[in-house]
């Protein structure tokens, strides 16, 4: 007769129910704190407003002849969308979170554990963005009545397709943004002390996912390398494709390039996590 | 006055504490001076690229701006370097109860909370921003009195304070709260205002941006008395206006002290 070595009721469950776990823990954690995620669902829109007005004069001291193709609500339209672009591809924190739960011995927590700690960081901000969902959902589309009201700025009502691949390119921009926090937060295994580093490359990352300005107004030289980079897909291919500014003949090839980048990353991160795990000394320093 | 002189020295042994501090890890110091830098470049890439496309905005031209972005980054650098870190302190001292340590302490505990951290990097990169605008006043062909020069700092003083009152009073809002770290997000949030030429803004915007959140006041006033490009009322206006906000935190700061717990929430 065979009797099960398992006999707590957590184990006998699925192996990806401790994920589940993590996920409603760290959410209803960050419950708790509503309050504060309301003032920031409220008041990040703030930038806004001085955008509209600024790109609004800006525009009016050229006639509103529009920048390569960008119209003044084209303009606007974009940095309201680039809202919902961050607002799954950002994900704060996680890169200084990571080196330093290695750099302080910390990770040694998580390696007894069954389970894989890049599994579990993925789970943890993914709650983080459930919350911040959850109370965007209430604030976003009072935002957006109230430019479509106010300004009749959105001019193009999205085809099907243009749907379909906006929410794919969410779920990439997603992917590719913790990916990347996790590869440049494993960097702490070879070096210590790597602060300046990560502002620099998340310096980077705000310009080249075009949060700051949309690439296609850059200097053209510029457009060949930033069109092919994977941060576009952190900001500007969802807010483009959407705006219905990627013909719909290249919203598969911008997707596949997507997804490509993804996976590429995928490959980086589990590279970077086995070499870095051989030279992880479990101590702090 | 004895009391005035007490506190001069307190600020004085307090900043003296936080210098040796900063230069056990002189990297570090490195380090900010090197990342602030690199916000300052990406804000002129910006107007850069905007000015790329128009001659002038809102009656602004490109060097005007560049006076006015300098002279924000002073007063924001300046701000930060003295208060800014101070008031993130206090939130989590608010929350987790260690405001106690604070209480006992035979001093008033407004002053101790908010002069008590000192940010060395700012202060030396502030000089970047008076360097910036130097520049771009030099680009302009305009010089500057002994006059200007004094009326000018005088203002940016009072931003300073200004800045200060407003973050002060979103950061005792903890004690309603509990935790309010996005709160704070509104200081980035409100800092956006400051950065350009309130002219671009319309009538209504404008006047709330002169008075109840006064972000125009705190930037335009000072690089306006600069460039000759300011309506007289606004500097005795903005005087006033930092007179009555910081009265405004020591009232809140003595409404929020009975709503502490001395918990951690």
């Amino acid at each position: 007769m065979t009797t099960s070595i398992s006999t707590t009721a957590a184990a006998r469950k699925s192996p990806l129910h401790k994920y589940w776990v993590i996920l409603s823990t760290r959410t209803q954690e960050d419950m708790a704190y509503r309050a504060n995620y309301v003032f920031g669902a409220i008041f990040r829109f703030l930038p806004l407003v001085t955008m509209i007005f600024l790109w609004f004069a800006v525009y009016a001291g050229r006639g509103m002849a529009p920048i390569n193709g960008m119209t003044f609500k084209d303009m606007i339209v974009y940095n309201t969308l680039m809202y919902i672009a961050r607002g799954f591809s950002s994900v704060p924190g996680t890169m200084s979170d990571i080196s330093k739960d290695i750099k302080d011995g910390q990770l040694n927590r998580y390696l007894i554990k069954p389970m894989d700690y890049f599994g579990y960081q993925v789970m943890y901000r993914l709650a983080h963005k459930l919350v911040f969902w959850y109370i965007a959902l209430l604030t976003f589309p009072f935002v957006f009545w109230f430019m479509s009201l106010s300004g009749h700025y959105f001019t193009h009502w999205p085809s099907f397709w243009e749907w379909l691949s906006f929410i794919v390119s969410l779920a990439i921009a997603f992917c590719i943004g913790i990916q990347f926090c996790f590869v440049i937060g494993t960097l702490a295994f070879w070096f210590l002390e790597i602060s300046t580093f990560l502002f620099v490359v998340m310096m980077l990352e705000f310009f080249m996912s075009g949060q700051l300005i949309p690439l296609n107004i850059l200097p053209q030289a510029m457009h060949r390398v930033l069109f092919l980079s994977p941060f576009g897909y952190e900001g500007y291919w969802p807010c483009m494709i959407l705006m219905g500014k990627v013909p719909q003949d290249q919203l598969l090839p911008v997707l596949g390039r997507g997804l490509l980048w993804t996976g590429i990353f995928y490959g980086i991160v589990r590279m970077m996590w086995k070499a870095g795990l051989k030279r992880y000394s479990a101590v702090g320093g | 006055m004895a009391d005035f002189k007490k506190y001069l020295r307190l600020t004085a042994l307090m900043m003296k504490n936080c210098l040796v501090r900063e230069m056990q890890f002189k990297a570090n110091f490195l380090v900010r001076l090197f990342t602030e830098m690199m916000w300052l470049v990406m804000q002129f890439i910006y107007i850069g690229v905007m000015y790329g496309q128009t001659g002038q905005i809102a009656g602004w031209t490109l060097w005007e701006m560049v006076v006015l972005a300098g002279t924000n980054y002073v007063i924001s650098q300046l701000f930060e370097a003295l208060f800014y870190d101070n008031c993130m302190r206090l939130i989590d001292q608010i929350r987790q109860g260690d405001l106690d340590f604070n209480l006992v302490k035979p001093i008033n505990t407004q002053f101790l909370v908010s002069l008590r951290y000192t940010d060395y990097a700012s202060i030396v990169n502030s000089s970047v921003g008076i360097g910036v605008v130097l520049f771009a006043l030099g680009k302009l062909g305009i010089g500057v009195t002994a006059g200007g020069m004094v009326l000018f700092a005088a203002l940016v003083a009072n931003s300073i304070l200004i800045y200060y009152s407003i973050l002060f009073i979103l950061s005792v809002w903890t004690f309603w709260i509990g935790r309010s770290n996005n709160l704070m997000e509104l200081y980035w949030q409100f800092g956006q205002f400051s950065r350009y030429p309130g002219e671009i803004y319309p009538w209504l915007l404008r006047r709330l941006l002169q008075t109840l959140i006064p972000m125009l006041i705190v930037s335009n006033v000072p690089a306006g008395v600069l460039i000759h490009k300011l309506q007289g009322g606004l500097i005795l206006y903005g005087f006033t206006l930092g007179a009555v906000f910081l009265a405004l935190t020591a009232w809140i700061w003595q409404a929020g002290l009975k709503h502490y717990r001395s918990a951690s929430s």
